[in-house]
């Protein structure tokens, strides 16, 4: 039992694909290939489904040049014992509730009640999570989950009501484009643009868990919305550049911390030190910025200007604050 | 390239290549010693074929370096995962898959000789009873096949339960799989289940998204298992330098596994579990971790998680105690200054932030951090992210409080501008 096993493989789901249909021809192979495999694919999987010398015999050649599988039905999508046990450990999850209802979360535990969760919640720990995490438990919350959650999906025009981060009241008509969660904070977020006379007046994130009134005007929002230029709107204008020392073990720690980002490293061969220029969400600035700090003096940030002087302000204040005596 | 194959049968060879352009970037084929050029080019030629999009390259004297550059808060599916759908496999393998389902669809059980048989007449397809007979039983241990002896005989049927059929059964299963396959306990199972069903993640983007985690996920079953049935687990071990050389055989380790530690800000996962070769707790970076193997039950295992329980609520982080390094360790107090009133957010920072720290008012706009933990050094990290705010600390160890003032002093020279200041 191990995911690590073709049966999940990419080469048998697009045999598995293919053999749904009593017949086939060799175009249609090829293009499922090259959408469904690997970027080489198609160099290496044809000749593996269409009768020849290195055929898996998977197919035969009809009269007609066609191709025939040589099974009589469609294969069946059977959920392995692994995948069940996944399932059944997922029920465990409090937000599973955004999704399922209490009944349909019974059934399917009742379809699954011979199979042992492949884990629980206690054979893991989350050492650094936030503790003011969402709510998942929350009745008023899982409604306005749900809501946000089918207004991303009809891109309907949603008018919220919500408390910003700074605790002031926002209302508004707004589309959503993409739902997102953070492990960190252990919260749901909703991407969007605030509309005024229907027109994007500008990007925001909506925090689930702040949002005290939602509902669907009824209309949707049908201007074509791309999430680059959703995303760009927020990007910085210049990327965080970062020289990383190789003293205690930095190289590593950092370049594991920051994993996440868009980022272009450049080593220096004769002493070992990385630079590294991370491009990230102007908005999110500050949590960059303390992360950076966090690091002390293995790494240093070499610019943008602004950063620089960020760090350098609270370095000093936290030298007068040691110089003082006190610390 | 003679030879080559998108498929793999040795995942972690692809996992050690996969996090050294992951993690690393900027390598050139040169830092590759441990490995022919082949080997090289084969392995940098599938995670591109796997990942092609967020491949970056740059030229330099030394070479062509290779990196993977992912904003992963920005993509709907971990790109890593196909690292697992490439298991490499004979003809034999997919022709006895496809066609065992295909006999075993109607739903009634038979023999192995009738399915051989069929086969054989059915579909001139001829296997020797061995062969059918293995594979069905690999099929009964995934689940996929049944198995039920009457008298003697052992009967084979295939299991009930269709994907599509729990999709459209369990109404929100579909979303909730397109939002749990993303996240890092093992996201890949439920990603295997929409792929099954033509289905892609079209809703969700996670933020501090550590994709790479998915490579360590290859252990997390064998761990869990003996976690779940109280075992002792063997496993190798590389230091960091190590691991990216494996020709080295790395240190055994035989423990008790406790739990698996999550890092949601700095990217790691650990295995928590005790040792007994030495009589105590510590945590294993899985990342750093290889070939995990089931042992014994152990029978002390109760015992050893009460005593776990009790520590655990006394780690920052991860760590155990470095009382070999730090010498006594004693209560530490870290004192923060907060203008309530303008900033209230630092406050709110604290609060949430402090784990099992305590917190309490001290003075005006003085807020004390009470920290009754084994390895002090594990929350100078976080501390350091008050950079600015810290009036005071006390307690803890003599070390950890000396790095502190010195970090600041090389940072100050670092920022002040008016000296070099180089770091050894």
């Amino acid at each position: 039992m191990n995911i690590f096993s073709e049966i999940y493989g990419t080469y048998f789901r697009i045999a598995a694909k293919l053999l749904e249909n009593e017949v086939t021809d060799e175009k249609t192979v090829r293009e499922t290939v090259q959408r469904e495999g690997f970027r080489d694919s198609v160099l290496f999987l044809p000749q593996k489904l269409i009768p020849g010398s290195e055929d898996w015999g998977l197919f035969s050649r009809g009269t007609e040049g066609e191709l025939r599988r040589i099974t009589k039905n469609a294969p069946v999508k059977v959920l392995t014992k692994l995948q069940k046990m996944w399932l059944k450990a997922k029920l465990s999850d409090p937000r599973i509730r955004l999704f399922m209802d209490d009944e349909t979360i019974a059934g399917l535990n009742g379809k699954l009640a011979d199979v042992s969760p492949l884990y629980t919640p206690s054979h893991f720990r989350v050492t650094d999570r936030y503790a003011d995490s969402d709510d998942y438990l929350n009745e008023r919350y899982i409604s306005n989950f749900r809501n946000a959650l089918k207004a991303v999906k009809r891109r309907s025009i949603m008018y919220i009501e919500f408390i910003s981060g700074h605790g002031n009241r926002v209302s508004g008509k707004f589309v959503l484009l993409k739902m997102e969660y953070s492990p960190k904070n252990d919260k749901f977020r909703a991407y969007c643009y605030l509309l005024r006379n229907d027109k994007i007046k500008s990007s925001g994130l909506i925090n689930i868990g702040r949002i005290t009134h939602i509902v669907d005007t009824g209309r949707i929002f049908r201007t074509p919305v791309s999430l680059d230029d959703y995303f760009s709107s927020r990007k910085c204008s210049s990327p965080a550049v970062i020289r990383v020392t190789t003293s205690r073990n930095g190289v590593e720690r950092f370049m594991l911390e920051f994993a996440s980002y868009e980022k272009h490293t450049v080593r220096d061969l004769e002493t070992g030190e990385y630079t590294v220029e991370l491009w990230y969400d102007r908005y999110d600035e500050t949590e960059l910025l303390i992360r950076l700090l966090s690091f002390g003096p293995v790494i240093e940030i070499m610019g943008p200007p602004h950063l620089r002087e960020q760090a350098k302000q609270r370095i000093f204040r936290q030298a007068e604050l040691l110089d003082s005596g006190e610390g | 390239m003679a030879g080559f194959s998108e498929l793999i049968k040795n995942f972690d060879k692809t996992r050690d290549y996969v996090r050294d352009f992951f993690i690393y970037g900027c390598k050139v084929r040169s830092d590759f010693d441990r490995k022919s050029i082949r080997t090289y080019g084969d392995e940098k030629r599938r995670v591109e074929s796997w990942i092609g999009d967020y491949m970056r390259y740059d030229d330099s004297v030394r070479g062509r370096s290779v990196s993977i550059s992912v904003d992963s808060g920005h993509i709907p599916e971990n790109p890593l995962y196909n690292a697992y759908y490439s298991r490499s496999f004979t003809d034999n393998d997919i022709r006895l898959h496809f066609l065992i389902m295909d006999v075993l669809q109607d739903g009634e059980s038979r023999t192995l000789k009738d399915i051989t048989d069929i086969l054989n007449n059915e579909y001139a397809q001829f296997f020797d009873e061995q062969t059918v007979r293995n594979k069905l039983k690999e099929y009964v241990e995934e689940g996929i096949v049944l198995s039920e002896k009457q008298g003697k005989t052992l009967y084979y049927s295939l299991s009930a339960d269709r994907a599509d059929e729990y999709l459209s059964e369990f109404r929100g299963l579909d979303d909730a799989l397109k939002f749990f396959s993303e996240t890092n306990d093992l996201g890949i199972i439920g990603n295997s289940i929409l792929k099954m069903c033509g289905l892609e993640n079209d809703l969700f983007f996670i933020k501090h998204n550590y994709i790479i985690h998915t490579l360590e996920d290859i252990l997390l079953p064998e761990i869990l298992d003996g976690i779940n049935e109280k075992r002792f687990i063997s496993f190798r071990t590389f230091s960091a330098k190590k691991v990216r050389d494996s020709s080295q055989p790395g240190s055994e380790n035989q423990v008790i596994p406790m739990k698996v530690l999550i890092s949601v800000q700095t990217g790691r996962r650990y295995l928590a579990a005790f040792i007994p070769a030495v009589n105590r707790f510590s945590a294993f970076r899985l990342d750093y971790m290889k070939t995990v193997k089931k042992g014994d039950i152990c029978e002390d295992y109760d015992e050893v998680k009460a005593k776990f329980d009790r520590n655990i609520s006394r780690c920052f982080g991860v760590s155990f105690g470095m009382r070999h390094d730090t010498g006594a360790v004693t209560t530490m107090k870290i004192t923060f200054y907060v203008d309530e009133e303008n900033e209230p957010y630092v406050l709110e920072r604290l609060e949430r932030e402090k784990r099992c720290c305590t917190l309490e008012k001290t003075g005006d706009h003085l807020y004390t951090l009470t920290a009754d933990v084994f390895d002090p050094n594990e929350i100078m990290h976080w501390a350091k992210t008050f950079i600015g705010r810290i009036v005071r600390i006390e307690g803890g160890a003599d070390s950890v409080r000396e790095r502190f003032r010195s970090d600041i002093a090389r940072m100050k020279r670092m920022y002040g501008g008016d000296e070099d200041e180089h770091i050894q």
